[in-house]
C-alpha cells in the first residue's frame, strides 16, 4: 500500500517536471538559433580555409578538417607580436574603467538603495534615464562636447584652463567614455542587490554594538559583493569587445584595443576573416574565465545560504 | 544647418566601403591567368558551368581583355524589354533617389533598390545565389575575380549606345578591354583636403611632395587624419617615398612606409577615420585630412550653418608635385549573369551613361561619371562643383598621367605583407 502510494506520487511529480521542463523549451531553442550556430560558424570560419577567387573566409563545417593555423598566427602575435600590445593596453582599460565603475557607481547605487526616502521613484528613473539612450548618440554627443571648440573647453576656460586637445587620443579620455559608458549598467544590478538587503540584519548590527562603518563594513559590503561582482562581469564583457568608444574618442593608434583589431581583421579586407574569427574566439575563452569565476562564487554563496 | 540627402550616419559607411573595394582580388599575379577547376565553380553557386575559371588581372602598362566563356553568353541584339521589375544592387548613397522615377519612366518598369556597405559583403550575398539582382556595381579592381567566379554576363554594346559618351580612357580600360563586361559609373582620386584657415596652402600645393604636408610638425597642434584603410594610407606612405606601385612595393619600402606612418602617432597626434574628409573637415574636427575627391565635392554640403565652406580645399598629390604619384580609381556598373532581366537592366546602364542623367546623378552623389561632355570648365561654370574645389574633378588625361597610380590587385603574399604593416601602424608600433 504504501510503496503505491508512493509511486503515485512519483508518476505525480514526473509529470509535474515534463510540464516545466518544457518551459524551458523556448529559452533552449534560443540559445540553440541565436547562440550555438553562430558560434560553431564563427569556429568553422576560425578553421576553415580561403576561396581562390573571391579570397574569402570558406567556413570549413566538418571538424574532421578544421584547420588550426589560423590559432597559431594570433597566438604567435598575442605573446609577442603587436597583438600582445594591444591586449595588454586593453586590459588595462578595462580594469581601469572598472575600477573607476566601482569608485563611482558604489556610492551612488548605496545612496539610491538605502539613504533616499522621498521620491525614490524619481531616482530610479534617474538611474534608467541612460538607457533610453543609445550608446552609440551618447558617445556622439561626447565627440561635440570634447571637440575643440566644444563646451567642455568653453567650460575649463571660464576657470582660466587652457583650451585642450581632448580627441587627440589620449587614454584617459577613452577611459571615462567606457566609464561613462557603462557605469549605468553597473548601478543597476548593485542597486538591486543593494535594496535587498534587509535593513533589519543592519539594525541588528547596530544594536549588537556596531557602529555605522563596522555595520558597512560586516554586513553591508559582503551582502552587497554579488552585486558588485554582477554589475562588473555586465561591464566587463562588453568592454572587452569594445571598439567604437575608442574610434569616436580618439581614433588614434595610441588607443587600440583588442575589439579594434577584430574589427580591422574582418572588415578591412577578406583574407584575414579566419584570423579574425580566431582571435575572437580567444577573447571569448578569457572573458569565460572571468564568468567562471562569477558563477562558482554565485553557487558557493548560494550553497552556504541553502547550508 | 545646411542639409544634403547623404548626411546621415551610413554616409560614412558607404565612404568605408569605397575604400575597400579595389584590393581584395590578389590570387594571380599582374597580367598573369591560372585555370582552376570547373569543380571549384560548382561550388561557387553555379552548377552548370564547365569552363575553367579564369583570374586575369591586368595594369595600365598590360591592359588585359577579360575571357568570354561558353556558359556565359551575352544577349541577342533586338529583344524586347522585358516586364521587370528592376533590380539594383549597389553602394548605400550612390545613387540619386530623383534618378529612380526617371529611369523608371524611361525605362517603364518599376525598380527596386537594395544596398551594400561593404563589397564583399555584396559578393557573398551574390556568390550564394540566394539574391537576385539585375544589376551590380563592382569596382574596377573585383572586375577579374566577378568574370572568374561569372557573377556578371558579358555586355552586348547594341544595347549601350551611349557608351560613345565615356571618355575613350575609360571607354576600353585595362581592366576589361573593350568593355566586354562593364560600363565605367564614376571615377576619383585619393588626395589631400584641408581647411585653408587652419593649413597655409603653400604648405600642401607650394611644395613638390604634397603628401609631405601629414608629416609637417607645423600642424602638431591641428587635428590631422589619414583614412582608416590600409591599402589608401599605407599607398601614400608609399607614394611620398617615391614607390609608384603599392602592389609591387618591396619589403623594405613597406617597412619605411610603417616607420614614417608610426612616427605621425606622436609627431602630429595622427587619427585614422573614414569620415574625417567630408564631414570631419566641414564640422572643424580636422584641419587637413586624407580625402576622396568624390567626398570632397559633397564637403561643402555638410557645412554647418555659420560655417563658411569656402575654405575648403583639395589637391591630388600627383597633379601639384613633379613626380611624386598618387592614386586614381573607377566604379564600374554591370549585369549580372543570374540576372531576369537583362535586357532592362542594359537599357538601365544605357540610360545612367546619357549624359543629362549622369548629370542628375552626380549632383546629388559627388562622385564624378567619366562623361565626355562634363569636363572641368562646364562642371564649374555651371555651379555643380564649386571654384575652389574645382582640383576635386577628375580630367580624363588624369588617367594617363605618369604621374597616376591605378589601384590592381594585390597578390596574396603582398597583401598579407600590407595588412601585418597595417596592424603595426595601427597598434602603435
Amino acid at each position: 500500500m504504501a510503496s503505491n502510494l508512493q509511486s503515485a506520487e512519483t508518476e505525480a511529480v514526473g509529470q509535474k517536471t515534463w510540464i516545466w521542463q518544457a518551459f524551458a523549451m523556448p529559452g533552449v531553442v534560443w540559445l540553440i538559433v541565436l547562440f550555438v550556430v553562430p558560434f560553431y560558424a564563427v569556429i568553422s570560419v576560425a578553421m576553415g580555409d580561403i576561396d581562390p577567387i573571391f579570397l574569402k573566409p570558406q567556413p570549413e563545417w566538418n571538424p574532421l578538417a578544421w584547420d588550426p593555423s589560423a590559432f597559431g598566427a594570433v597566438f604567435g602575435d598575442l605573446f609577442g607580436g603587436q597583438l600582445g600590445k594591444i591586449a595588454v593596453r586593453t586590459m588595462g582599460y578595462v580594469a581601469s574603467a572598472s575600477l573607476l565603475c566601482v569608485a563611482i557607481g558604489y556610492p551612488v547605487a548605496y545612496f539610491v538603495a538605502r539613504r533616499v526616502e522621498k521620491h525614490k521613484a524619481l531616482w530610479l528613473l534617474a538611474l534608467l534615464a541612460p538607457f533610453w539612450i543609445n550608446y552609440l548618440m551618447r558617445m556622439l554627443a561626447w565627440v561635440n562636447l570634447l571637440s575643440p571648440d566644444g563646451w567642455v573647453n568653453k567650460a575649463i576656460a571660464l576657470f582660466g584652463f587652457p583650451e585642450q586637445n581632448w580627441l587627440s587620443g589620449r587614454a584617459i579620455v577613452v577611459i571615462l567614455g567606457l566609464v561613462y559608458g557603462y557605469i549605468p549598467y553597473f548601478i543597476l544590478p548593485l542597486y538591486a542587490a543593494l535594496d535587498r538587503i534587509d535593513t533589519q540584519v543592519i539594525e541588528a548590527a547596530k544594536d549588537l554594538g556596531a557602529s555605522p562603518r563596522q555595520a558597512f563594513l560586516r554586513v553591508t559590503a559582503p551582502m552587497s559583493k554579488q552585486g558588485v561582482l554582477a554589475g562588473l562581469v555586465i561591464i566587463m564583457l562588453p568592454m572587452f569587445g569594445d571598439y567604437y568608444t575608442p574610434n569616436l574618442l580618439s581614433g588614434s593608434p595610441r588607443t587600440r584595443m583588442i575589439g579594434n583589431q577584430i574589427d580591422q581583421f574582418i572588415n578591412q579586407t577578406t583574407s584575414q576573416g579566419g584570423q579574425g574569427a580566431a582571435l575572437t574566439l580567444v577573447l571569448m575563452a578569457f572573458v569565460a574565465i572571468l564568468m567562471v569565476y562569477y558563477l562558482i562564487n554565485i553557487s558557493r554563496v548560494t550553497q552556504k545560504a541553502r547550508e | 544647418m545646411a542639409f544634403h540627402p547623404r548626411q546621415n550616419y551610413h554616409a560614412s559607411s558607404k565612404s568605408q566601403g569605397m575604400s575597400r573595394r579595389d584590393f581584395i582580388t590578389r590570387a594571380a599575379a599582374m597580367g598573369l591567368a591560372f585555370p582552376t577547376l570547373s569543380a571549384f565553380l560548382a561550388a561557387c553557386g553555379d552548377g552548370g558551368a564547365t569552363d575553367a575559371v579564369q583570374v586575369v588581372i591586368g595594369s595600365p602598362a598590360n591592359p588585359v581583355t577579360q575571357p568570354l566563356l561558353d556558359s556565359n553568353q551575352m544577349i541577342s541584339s533586338g529583344l524586347p524589354a522585358e516586364a521587370g521589375p528592376l533590380r539594383i544592387y549597389n553602394w548605400a548613397d550612390y545613387l540619386n533617389p530623383e534618378t529612380i522615377p526617371l529611369a523608371e519612366e524611361a525605362l517603364g518598369t518599376s525598380i527596386e533598390l537594395t544596398t551594400f556597405f561593404n563589397e564583399e559583403e555584396a559578393l557573398q550575398k551574390l556568390i550564394s545565389g540566394e539574391v537576385n539582382f539585375d544589376v551590380f556595381f563592382p569596382v574596377a579592381g573585383s572586375i577579374p575575380k566577378v568574370v572568374a567566379g561569372q557573377l556578371i554576363q558579358p555586355l552586348n554594346h547594341e544595347y549601350l549606345p551611349n557608351l560613345s559618351n565615356i571618355w575613350p580612357q575609360l571607354a576600353d580600360p585595362f581592366y576589361d578591354k573593350g568593355s566586354q563586361y562593364t560600363v565605367p559609373y564614376t571615377v576619383y582620386s585619393t588626395g589631400i583636403a584641408w581647411r585653408n584657415d587652419m593649413v597655409d596652402d603653400a604648405d600642401v600645393t607650394g611644395i613638390d611632395n604634397a603628401w609631405d604636408v601629414f608629416w609637417n610638425p607645423k600642424y602638431a597642434d591641428i587635428p590631422v587624419g589619414l583614412y582608416d584603410d590600409f591599402r589608401e594610407t599605407l599607398g601614400a606612405a608609399l607614394y611620398r617615398n617615391g614607390v609608384t606601385e603599392v602592389h609591387n612595393a618591396t619589403q623594405a619600402e613597406i617597412d619605411q612606409a610603417t616607420a614614417d606612418l608610426i612616427e605621425l602617432i606622436d609627431l602630429t597626434d595622427i587619427k585614422y577615420t573614414i569620415d574625417g574628409a567630408y564631414a570631419g573637415i566641414p564640422e572643424g574636427r580636422f584641419g587637413v585630412h586624407m580625402a576622396w575627391s568624390g567626398d570632397m565635392v559633397s564637403a561643402p554640403y555638410y557645412f554647418p550653418e555659420d560655417g563658411d565652406p569656402s575654405v575648403t580645399r583639395y589637391a591630388w598629390p600627383a597633379q601639384t608635385g613633379s613626380s611624386v604619384h598618387g592614386q586614381i580609381s573607377s566604379d564600374t556598373m554591370t549585369v549580372l549573369k543570374g540576372s531576369e532581366n537583362p535586357v532592362l537592366a542594359h537599357q538601365f546602364l544605357n540610360f545612367m551613361l546619357d549624359e543629362d542623367q549622369a548629370l542628375t546623378n552626380f549632383g546629388w552623389v559627388g562622385y564624378q561619371p567619366p562623361q565626355k561632355g562634363l569636363d572641368v570648365d562646364y562642371l564649374v561654370a555651371d555651379e555643380w562643383v564649386p571654384e575652389y574645389l574645382s582640383s576635386a574633378i577628375v580630367r580624363p588625361e588624369d588617367f594617363s598621367d605618369p604621374r597616376a597610380s591605378v589601384p590592381i590587385a594585390l597578390t596574396a603574399d603582398q597583401e598579407a605583407k600590407l595588412l601585418d604593416a597595417w596592424t603595426k601602424v595601427q597598434s602603435g608600433g
